[in-house]
């Protein structure tokens, strides 16, 4: 009985401390929660900055977290899959981004503050994700970019307990939908919009075109990719003669073979596939093999240039058939944006191999340099004074690299429509270049700058 | 009997889970320390009072139930399982439907939590009844190769069940944790957000870490009962040799249903906290690799004690965040500078593209093992080393200590 009594003692006790919240403690306010302008600090540092007319001498900065005027840094956290699957595009996207960061802080940083960047593995786990963001949150100011869709989403409710800002590294449509956008600065045309952008374009290639054939991963990539291409036909008015939705599994032969049988079958003039670049090239390369005549597209994920490579069976057709709607930078784009990036990747990376995803870092990082310098010149460099300045950039310029984007506004105004559009270039990949060929820069198709967007083209979330 | 603690009177004394004062001792010690971590008052533990360290031991708490699951199934009954990451997985999926909100995109019944919870652990525990005959009929390798399928089937039907998991790339939300008598009424504890106790302000996290706490106190005080048993016994019996314990009268099926059963209701009802934990997750949450890192905690803590469990639980959940901060402090000391230090880690960091080191911090740019694949490797090499030089975990080396110092100054 001894036994019994001692643990039930123990348990009463711990059974007390769980009882202690009264039901009327659910208000908002919290006594250990600081208050978003907590600090006040002096910077009087800093002697290469242009002081707005209205400042004499030393201007007041708002500060919270994550930046210390006194240390002169502002520390940024970077929620990146650097050994999960998608880590072949990732660790370019990092390197890309603490190379400008680099650039930026050698000449004279945020105003004399230089950038930190702390970058954290999170393998593409959802838990590892929460938790790295559970170990960032007390001393950066923002996440540059959190990499993931559902990851992004699970620490939505956390961003907006801390007035954190976040740049979603996905191009999920949803993004721009009011339900998720409140701390998130997304970039470039979302997966839908691409989808419509290019089978526009597709249309300008072949206006007699009737019939589209759609096939996608599971999931927002691949559906809101896949709604964006249903959208664009009903607006076209191209019949979908076969519609693999959600049909295809990159990891799953069997499902490569069904949905190529499926585009084989019904014989379309337009391919839409959504998936990783191996089972792009699958589906394309069975079709291909079986005499289907078609424009092929996808969203860009499914471009690697390995797939034109030297040797690769469908070098040739691909060049003829391909052509993608890119909303990141492409390498050999003609303007000052992409020249100056490709010029700080070479100089700073030895034997850099180009890609696209280096400069997607380079553009994440140039929009940071905006939202900080637009904070800091606002006074207010809080995690609040920082979101602010990310929501009222009215255009956004990456002089090039990327399409101008606007920030304020209803989701219609923000949601970028502008992009790329390139092919395949083995003559580029021969020369050193990426291999792609641009043949048109800002682009928006007619159906994407009709599209009113109002919320996510496919509702993954919720 | 004051002096001489190891004489026991009565069965009971002997066979009590804190038979030695100095056990009674450190037992209370640990509990107030633990009560005591939110608060960040224990010099030298003050750091663990950040969130993000509260979630990791909210995690260890998860992951001891879990661990104990197995450890009944493994370490007590002696069944090799390799489906534990399978039956974590319907557990949180139960909950998910159970207590998912009604309104969201996925199947969700906004039921409480007194009602998710119990069933997360039930409906696992059926499934691994079910499964229990397939399983009682083969024994080590082969049992691990019957439970490994569990988990591939698990797999297949978790990525494909949309309007329950959510999908393969999507993942759902589950339900937050808090109680409540009924669907919508307004929570009794509500552990997900920052309120106040008892007027002291607290912290949704270290209210979480009280709740999963108590669970897994409650969890590892059924365990040990269990273990003191007849059928606990009986589980140790076909362990340690099955056909003399049928011969002994054990009935040998029924005991490896009855081990399946529970074992499966723990990770039921571990998944489910692990789920409500994380707030979020994909189906690829429940892999072989989830299964195989409670194997790296029974083993690593020393299988079938609940002391080697919460030892191992802690040594494997705890240990990728040491292994990072280490390899961010190498990382900073390589960066920052000069001096021996510096000069002795820049071979084993990499702190720039080109640059050698075993380990790189962005794995993008040279040879050297991440963060994560230096963890796995860890893994790895702590489960053989163990199993050739320890086997009886970290527990036994536990115990050699508490010899060492009970004889000391003498060696016996």
């Amino acid at each position: 009985m001894k036994i019994k009594s001692r643990w039930l003692v123990v348990f009463l006790v711990m059974g007390l401390v769980l009882a202690a919240c009264s039901p009327s403690s659910g208000d908002s306010t919290d006594t250990t929660e600081a208050p978003a302008a907590a600090t006040t600090t002096e910077a009087s540092t800093d002697t290469t900055e242009a002081m707005t007319d209205t400042t004499e001498g030393a201007m007041e900065i708002l500060t919270d977290v994550g930046v210390d005027l006194d240390a002169g840094t502002i520390t940024v956290g970077l929620l990146s899959d650097l050994t999960g699957v998608f880590s072949a595009l990732v660790q370019p996207v990092v390197d890309g981004y603490q190379t400008k960061v680099d650039d930026i802080n050698a000449s004279g940083g945020i105003h004399g503050l230089q950038i930190k960047l702390e970058v954290r593995d999170t393998v593409y786990s959802v838990d590892t994700h929460v938790q790295l963001y559970e170990e960032l949150r007390d001393s950066v100011v923002m996440l540059g970019h959190s990499t993931g869709s559902p990851h992004s989403v699970a620490i939505a409710g956390a961003l907006a307990e801390d007035n954190m800002l976040a740049v979603p590294l996905t191009w999920y449509s949803g993004w721009s939908d009011p339900a998720l956008n409140s701390n998130l600065i997304p970039h470039g045309a979302p997966y839908c919009i691409e989808a419509m952008n290019s089978i526009g374009y597709l249309l300008s290639l072949n206006p007699d075109a009737a019939t589209i054939a759609i096939a996608s991963n599971a999931g927002d990539f691949g559906e809101d990719s896949a709604e964006g291409a249903k959208l664009a036909a009903e607006a076209a008015g191209l019949e979908v003669v076969y519609d693999g939705q959600a049909k295809v599994n990159a990891a799953d032969e069997a499902s490569l073979a069904e949905v190529a049988t499926g585009i084989i079958g019904s014989d379309p003039d337009i391919v839409w596939v959504t998936t990783s670049p191996g089972a792009y090239a699958g589906i394309y390369g069975q079709a291909l093999a079986a005499g289907v005549a078609a424009l092929w597209s996808g969203s860009f994920v499914a471009w690697n240039s390995g797939l034109i490579a030297e040797g690769s069976a469908i070098r040739d057709a691909a060049q003829r058939d391909w052509t993608f709607s890119l909303p990141i930078g492409v390498w050999g784009a003609d303007n000052q944006g992409t020249k100056d990036a490709v010029a700080l990747l070479t100089a700073a990376i030895p034997d850099i191999v180009p890609y696209e995803y280096y400069l997607e870092g380079v553009g994440e990082a140039i929009l940071l340099e905006t939202i900080l310098n637009a904070a800091y010149e606002s006074g207010d460099l809080t995690r609040a004074g920082v979101l602010a300045a990310a929501k009222s950039l009215e255009s956004m310029s990456w002089d090039g690299l990327w399409p101008d984007q606007n920030y304020t506004g209803t989701p219609n105004d923000t949601v970028q429509r502008l992009a790329t559009v390139v092919r395949p270039s083995a003559a580029d990949l021969d020369a050193g270049g990426s291999g792609l060929e641009v043949l048109e820069s800002d682009y928006t198709s007619d159906l994407a700058a009709a599209f009113e967007f109002n919320e996510t083209c496919f509702a993954a979330f919720g | 009997m004051r002096g001489r603690p190891l004489l026991y009177t009565a069965y009971e004394s002997d066979q009590a889970i804190l038979n030695t004062p100095t056990k009674k001792v450190m037992g209370g010690l640990t509990l107030v320390v633990l009560l005591l971590i939110p608060f960040g008052v224990i010099p030298g533990l003050d750091f663990l009072a950040e969130s993000a360290w509260l979630r990791i031991l909210s995690t260890v708490a998860v992951f001891v139930i879990a661990g104990l699951g197995l450890n009944i199934l493994l370490g007590l009954a002696g069944q090799v399982s390799l489906g534990h990451a399978f039956f974590m997985g319907v557990g949180a999926y139960v909950a998910a439907v159970l207590g998912g909100d009604p309104e969201g995109l996925r199947l969700g019944f906004g039921l409480p939590m007194w009602i998710w919870l119990p069933a997360a652990g039930i409906v696992a525990a059926l499934i691994g009844v079910a499964f229990g005959p397939a399983a009682a009929r083969v024994r080590g390798l082969y049992l691990a190769f019957v439970t490994l399928g569990l988990v591939f089937v698990g797999d297949y039907v978790f990525r494909n069940w949309v309007s329950v998991t959510g999908g393969a790339e999507v993942g759902r939300t589950f339900p937050p944790l808090q109680f409540r008598v009924w669907k919508e009424d307004p929570p009794l504890i509500d552990f997900s957000v920052d309120s106040a106790w008892f007027g002291i302000p607290m912290t949704a996290e270290a209210k979480s870490f009280y709740f999963f706490l108590a669970a897994a106190l409650v969890f590892m005080l059924l365990a040990k009962n269990l273990q003191r048993t007849r059928v606990g016994r009986a589980f140790q019996s076909i362990r340690d040799r099955d056909i003399a314990a049928e011969i002994m009268g054990v009935d040998e099926v029924g005991y490896k249903l009855r081990a399946f059963g529970i074992s499966s209701f723990y990770a039921g009802v571990a998944g489910a906290l692990l789920a409500v934990h994380v707030g979020s997750v994909i189906p690829a949450r429940w892999d072989l690799f989830l299964s195989v890192q409670f194997i790296a905690i029974v083993l690593i803590g020393g299988a079938g004690t609940v002391v080697g469990v919460v030892l191992g639980t802690i040594f494997v959940t705890v240990l990728p965040r040491l292994v990072q901060d280490l390899t961010l402090w190498m990382q900073d000391v390589v960066l920052s500078g000069e001096g021996l230090i510096a000069k002795i880690l820049d071979p084993i960091i990499a702190t720039q593209s080109g640059d050698f080191g075993l380990i790189n911090t962005n794995p993008g740019t040279g040879p050297g093992l991440s963060v994560f694949q230096l963890n796995q490797v860890i893994y790895g090499l702590l489960i053989i080393l163990f199993l050739i030089f320890e086997p009886l975990g970290l527990y036994g080396i536990w115990v050699r200590i508490r010899n060492y110092w009970k004889g000391w100054p003498f060696t016996y």
